[in-house]
């Protein structure tokens, strides 16, 4: 899983602190998050989605076979 | 709001260092047998009382926790669980083979054990978040 908070985050140009904060969660959870060593629960990604006025699908993208489809 | 999630965080840490306060003199005391048996038997529900204390506290700081923070002590939890389990098997086995060791892997023992078992899971969980 890939996500472009990093991107969102220096488009309002905000911290890991300030988006830490805005969405509730500490600034390590956060890093976390954004070095994709963690996957959010939909909560925290539908609120992540809110805070930057945009969607899931924007923040969080599948890689290769992890949509577990198949061919 | 972050202030009561700190609070709560510190009362649990708090609570646990009063369970451990308590443990260790009552072990001393009931080993060395300085008291009558009624006594004896207050002394050994004093650290029993503050455990479940910790517990309670602990839980409650667990539901303030944010979700990567909970995840880091689920898998502490479950490693230090596991572990224990693992531990418990392997000398029941070499119990029943008549090998086994009370001076290392007594009763007493066993809660130190299960206490560092759960800080190794919570080291490896730790590291895996990057928390």
């Amino acid at each position: 899983m890939k996500n472009t908070i990093k991107v969102e985050r220096a488009k309002k140009n905000w911290t890991q602190a300030d988006l830490a904060k805005e969405i509730g969660i500490s600034r390590q959870g956060l890093n976390s998050i954004e070095t994709g060593k963690f996957i959010p629960s939909t909560l925290l990604a539908l609120r992540m989605a809110k805070v930057f006025g945009t969607t899931v699908e924007v923040l969080f993208q599948m890689e290769g076979d992890e949509d577990g489809l198949g061919e | 709001m972050e202030q009561s999630k700190r609070s709560m965080h510190l009362q649990s840490v708090i609570y646990a260092l009063i369970y451990g306060a308590t443990y260790l003199p009552a072990v001393w005391l009931l080993k060395h047998q300085v008291f009558g048996q009624p006594v004896s038997i207050m002394i050994a529900v004093v650290p029993v009382i503050t455990f479940c204390i910790f517990i309670y506290k602990y839980i409650k700081s667990f539901s303030a926790m944010d979700e990567v923070k909970q995840r880091v002590q689920l898998e502490a939890v479950v490693i230090g669980f596991a572990l224990t389990a693992l531990l418990l098997m392997v000398m029941f086995l070499l119990g029943l083979c008549g090998i086994s060791n009370s001076l290392w892997f007594g009763y007493a023992y066993l809660v130190c054990y299960c206490w560092l078992f759960y800080f190794i899971g919570w080291i490896v969980s730790k590291r895996k978040y990057g928390v």
